[in-house]
């Protein structure tokens, strides 16, 4: 029986051909994600190891509340100078010194433009002396000697074209330009740079200035005398060092830097993909459903005949199996190699340093290969039931039923899927639980799985009704194309559903991407007074900005707003802290009760009415703030507010945050014209002021909205691309199931043809079933996207989406894509069917 | 009725003469003796030296080796012959649906070899209408729907009038809205040739249309074809190889080897059934 799957598998390459490339793209999407994670990962593993490789003990401060984590760990408090002293007394110890290495040095490349932006991130660092200890290895140049002497990372240097000499600015924490001269070029480690991050080396004494680092080290990186181990002397230093402190062997330094990196990674990287590779399987499934399912129904004679020959259900079910096994096998392998490629093309996007050699586990050819073949089988089982079912009596009889009534049972389970689905993603949405994410994501499936089961029930309806100008635009072959596509519900069901899931998952976004921006429009016109905003993409910036602005006369009202994560009840929150002396004049906040100004009594905060019922918190109650220090301060709520798309949660004080954090650093700057100033003068001098701050924007209120239109575009560009994957898929479903129904059809073809039908209006027909089909896929997918959209939209409520929109145009736009698929999926099975030899289609058999 | 008059002409049985030269044959003579027909009348259809090879070397086949021959309109022609004679190959090619390798064929006064696909295609469209064997139903269209669908394809509706009188001859009036699979084999090919007959074709061409049909159902088409030629002057050609069916035509065409070898005017079963024994022999 093996035997004779594998030859019937052979005879069928080409029909299996489309199959296997949707098992190769969804499985180079998992190999892909895998091989860039892992490739990313063990760039930064080198790169810790080698960095860290002179260092015994590391002794920094305890981690920050609410810091933890990220790539190559999470922050620590700092030490004071003067610690160092006391570790150098330690015996054993070699050598100490100290380490300052922070983010917020961003040069400014030869073409002006800050580098590394969005990107990677930009650090500042010491010089460290001694290069026993010291990660940074010059390549060329000297180490910095004077107050502006700078030394820069090989890979920013060779990317960017800096030379030894050459004048370079650099903007520290969003504040100024400042000039350097390179007088060196190293190495961190043995790799050219941090893995695409900026480096900047500047002396002691400028780094702890530029960085705002006070009299305090990052950490003190320490060397052994010969013959004290680390350990040893990681005891010893732990022993006399305040208790402030805490120490690290180079080695678990290193490890909790690689951990560290590796779950960030995943979780920022290598999860989201994952989940866009498992909806590109999901959707590659359907196809494989039907591929087998138009398989064993064209091979029912001989697999009736088998069974006439003594074939068993099982030998008949085996056989249907290996056929899958095998495919499936095959796909995942070639899938792998194709994820070799994706990873490879993804990582050179990324402009990562690591474009040498790509990282290849076991666990991802293992991985790769059983999801390919497990999902194919899985798949091919229901047709192989099916195959199982049918009688040997079948070889003798001449016509084959086309369509089968949808049996209750299933509607009944596609009914039931999808209302668990439903409640799963209501629990998911609207109840505060550990599985959150797990449960919208199993919504998302048993929606998915039981609209698809029930899509055969609305295959005729849709179809006719699309159908109907069809028929009316393309006379014959509209009409043949409508009854096509109506002719085996099941079939047409499973190839639009494929479709539909992609572009629900568009549609889900885009409502959700929509509903942002018109909230945050909402919150622009009805929140924001401020005629200006200036804001950094990036981390806080320092303020020299807002002093500048402070001081120009055309402006007016300059107040900063800045937040900070503190912990309320164990969970970490944003809270803003804004002067409450200007905040009418720049904010308008819809009061429910109390008034904004009482925040300018000391430790009293406002707070929004969605998260104020949500913890039950009243006005007039008291909160305590765990800031990231340390300090635990108790807060008043002193007035309730509506939430809005720019503020949520609680507000306070400057005067009342600033004690409780180490930096000043704002986040926003927001300005009025001063009185008498016009717009035009007013906006030309805050463009002069906020120029010389390479790394602020500064915007009008209506510049801001369609900046925050266009980041959201972005994003929702970025979620269709992802889907991309999905959606090709899908429309090779719809060119497999065409071309297998053509094949099936080569005799009506043929009559029809015989009848006067011209190979164009032959083509007309199988474009129009094609695109009935599509557009079926659009009905589903915009109906079940707008569906999951505006309950997620509505389910955020409490982040300030106050408003649930409609993209029409995006809604548009994507039916005309489905539409476009489909005369797109329709080329080669509109090619085929023209070819039809009439003679050999008609001729009796 | 005008064509009722044929049955009048009455030629000599072909009994004792398998000869192909006898003198009683419709055959021309040459190419452009185009008006041959024995009764003078417009001819629907003929070829001239038509050659058809298939293969090539050794597995060259000659199906048609140089066949001329001419059909009058208003008649019913039965083509016979053993298998392997040519009769469907003649039928294919006379309808458009297949070329020949050399020699030409004219429906009406319009040269096949000279159109284009796309010209072919027109012409058995507006001009030429099939039966088939197995009937060749279009299964998602109800009956009424397969019986206009040579009219729908060339974007014309049908004529009210000229429908209803299809359909009253077929007798199919209360199952018009049922799909193939829910007729008889019989309704079928009566539907079938419903559809060959609802856009008034020149020619109707049958591919052993009773093959797959009981005799009653066989009979049942034959008289409907025979309705068509009669009462409408239709002109129809068919493929057989069933004496009784060939018995309906006005006029028996026998092929051996892609040659017409013999010809019967108004046929009986027996007359046919002794041309058939005298070819074989």
């Amino acid at each position: 029986m093996i035997g004779v799957s594998l030859r019937s598998l052979l005879s069928h390459k080409l029909r299996l051909a489309l199959t296997t490339i949707a098992v190769i793209l969804g499985v180079s999407f998992v190999a892909g994600t895998f091989i860039l994670t892992d490739t990313i990962n063990s760039t930064f593993m080198s790169i810790f190891a080698t960095a860290n490789a002179g260092v015994a003990v590391t002794v920094h401060g305890h981690p920050i509340a609410g810091q933890t984590g990220g790539v190559g760990g999470g922050q620590n408090h700092p030490v004071p100078t003067s610690l160092l002293a006391t570790v150098r007394a330690v015996p054993g110890v070699k050598d100490a010194v100290g380490n300052i290495f922070r983010e917020g040095a961003t040069l400014i490349g030869n073409e002006g433009k800050p580098i590394g932006g969005n990107g990677p991130p930009t650090f500042g660092a010491n010089w460290i002396t001694d290069s026993e200890i010291s990660p940074y290895h010059l390549r060329s140049g000297t180490p910095p000697a004077q107050a502006d002497d700078v030394v820069v990372d090989a890979g920013t240097a060779a990317k960017n074209a800096l030379v030894l000499g050459q004048s370079l600015p650099i903007v520290f924490l969003g504040g100024v330009e400042e000039h350097f001269t390179i007088t060196g070029i190293a190495g961190y480690g043995t790799s050219d740079n941090l893995a695409g991050a900026t480096i900047a080396l500047f002396t002691e004494a400028t780094a702890g200035r530029v960085l705002e680092a006070g009299n305090k080290y990052d950490s003190i990186l320490v060397s052994a005398q010969t013959g004290v181990t680390d350990v040893v002397l990681r005891e010893r230093l732990a022993k006399a060092l305040p208790s402030y402190t805490e120490a690290e062997t180079g080695q678990q330094a290193a490890a909790a830097a690689e951990q560290s990196t590796e779950s960030t990674i995943s979780t920022f990287i290598g999860t989201p993909l994952l989940v866009f590779a498992f909806i590109s399987l999901f959707v590659g499934s359907f196809l494989i459903i039907n591929t087998f399912n138009i398989l064993v129904a064209q091979r029912t004679r001989e697999l009736a005949l088998l069974r006439a020959l003594g074939a068993t259900r099982a030998q008949v079910m085996t056989s249907v199996l290996v056929e899958a096994a095998v495919t499936g096998l095959i796909a995942s392998i070639l899938g792998f190699a194709a994820g070799i490629l994706i990873a490879r093309a993804l990582l050179s996007l990324f402009g990562s340093a690591a474009t040498g050699s790509v990282t290849l586990l076991p666990r991802t050819f293992i991985v790769a290969v059983l999801v390919g073949t497990i999902v194919t089988l899985i798949a091919a089982t229901l047709p192989a039931r099916r195959a199982t079912r049918i009688a040997p009596v079948a070889a003798l009889s001449e016509a084959l039923p086309e369509t089968q009534p949808l049996p209750r049972r299933r509607v009944l389970i596609g009914l039931g899927i999808f209302v668990l689905g439903a409640a799963a993603l209501v629990a998911g949405l609207f109840t505060s639980n550990s599985v959150t994410l797990q449960l919208i994501g199993v919504g998302f499936l048993g929606v998915f799985l039981g609209v698809a089961l029930l899509a055969p029930l609305l295959v005729v309806p849709v179809a006719t009704v699309i159908g109907w100008p069809v028929r009316r635009l393309r006379g014959a072959s509209g009409l043949l194309a409508g009854e096509n596509a109506r002719r085996n519900p099941r079939r047409t069901a499973l190839t639009a559903a494929a479709l539909m899931i992609g572009l629900a998952l568009v549609t889900c976004v885009a409502v959700l991407t929509d509903s942002v921006r018109v909230s945050t429009n909402n919150a622009i016109e009805g929140t924001l007074k401020a005629d200006y905003i200036v804001f950094a993409q990036g981390p806080g910036f320092n303020t020299q900005a807002a002093q500048a602005l402070a001081q120009d006369s055309a402006l007016t009202d300059v107040t900063e707003v800045r937040t900070t994560s503190v912990l309320i009840g164990g969970s970490s929150q944003n809270i803003f802290a804004i002067d409450p002396a200007s905040l009418g004049s720049v904010l308008s906040l819809t009061m429910i009760s109390g008034d904004p100004s009482v925040i300018a009594s000391t430790n009293t905060a406002l707070l929004d009415s969605t998260e104020a019922a949500a913890s039950g918190v009243h006005q007039g109650q008291t909160v305590t703030f765990a800031f990231p220090q340390g300090a635990a301060v108790r807060m008043r709520v002193g007035g309730i507010y509506t939430a809005n798309a720019l503020v949520s949660g609680y507000i306070v004080s400057l005067a009342t945050m600033q004690p409780n954090v180490p930096d000043a650093r704002d986040d926003i700057v927001l300005a009025n014209a001063a009185r008498g100033v016009s717009a035009g003068t007013a906006e030309r001098a805050l463009h002069q002021d906020v120029n010389a701050f390479p790394l602020l924007k500064a915007m009008s209120r209506s510049e801001y909205r369609s900046f925050v239109g266009a980041s959201l575009d972005s994003f929702l560009n970025l979620i269709t691309t992802l889907l991309a994957f999905a959606i090709i898929i899908a429309v090779l479903g719809i060119a497999n199931t065409l071309a297998l129904s053509v094949l099936e059809r080569t005799r009506e073809i043929g009559v029809l043809r015989a009848l006067g039908m011209t190979r164009s209006q032959t083509r007309s027909m199988v474009r129009w079933e094609s695109v009935i089909i599509s557009l079926l896929g659009a009905v589903l997918g915009l109906t079940v996207g707008l569906g999951l959209g505006v309950v997620v939209a509505g389910s955020l409520h409490d982040l300030g989406i106050t408003n649930v929109a409609i993209p029409g145009g995006n809604l548009i736009l994507y039916a005309v894509a489905a539409g476009v698929f489909g005369v797109l999926a329709a080329i080669i099975p509109t090619i085929r069917a023209a070819r039809v030899d009439i003679l050999r289609a008609i001729a009796t058999e | 009725m005008e064509f009722g008059a044929r049955r009048r002409f009455v030629y000599p049985g072909t009994r004792d003469s398998g000869d192909c030269e006898a003198p009683e044959m419709t055959v021309t003579e040459a190419a452009g003796a185009t008006t041959a027909a024995p009764d003078a009348r417009p001819v629907a259809a003929r070829t001239t030296d038509a050659v058809k090879e298939y293969g090539r070397g050794d597995a060259l086949v000659r199906a048609l080796d140089g066949i001329t021959i001419s059909f009058a309109k208003g008649q019913f022609s039965a083509i016979m012959g053993p298998s392997g004679s040519g009769k469907s190959t003649l039928l294919h090619c006379l309808a458009g649906l297949d070329r020949l390798t050399s020699g030409t064929i004219h429906i009406g006064d319009v040269e096949l070899g000279r159109l284009n696909d796309r010209q072919l295609t027109l012409l058995r469209r507006v001009r030429v209408g099939f039966i088939f064997q197995s009937f060749n139903l279009v299964p998602t269209l109800s009956a009424l729907d397969n019986i206009v669908l040579p009219l729908t394809i060339a974007g014309r509706k049908p004529d009210p009038a000229a429908l209803a009188d299809v359909v009253r001859i077929t007798g199919l009036g209360d199952r018009l809205k049922h799909r193939p699979n829910q007729l008889s084999g019989g309704q079928q090919q009566r539907v079938a040739a419903a559809r060959a007959i609802v856009s008034r074709p020149e020619i109707i061409f049958a591919d052993e249309p009773t093959g797959n049909l009981d005799s009653k159902a066989s009979s049942d088409l034959l008289d409907f074809l025979r309705h068509a030629v009669d009462e409408l002057g239709q002109t129809i050609i068919m493929v057989t190889h069933d004496p009784l069916a060939a018995a309906h035509a006005d006029r028996v065409v026998f092929l051996a080897d892609g040659h017409v070898v013999s010809e019967l005017q108004s046929p009986t079963a027996d007359s046919i059934l002794d041309v058939m024994r005298h070819l074989g022999g």
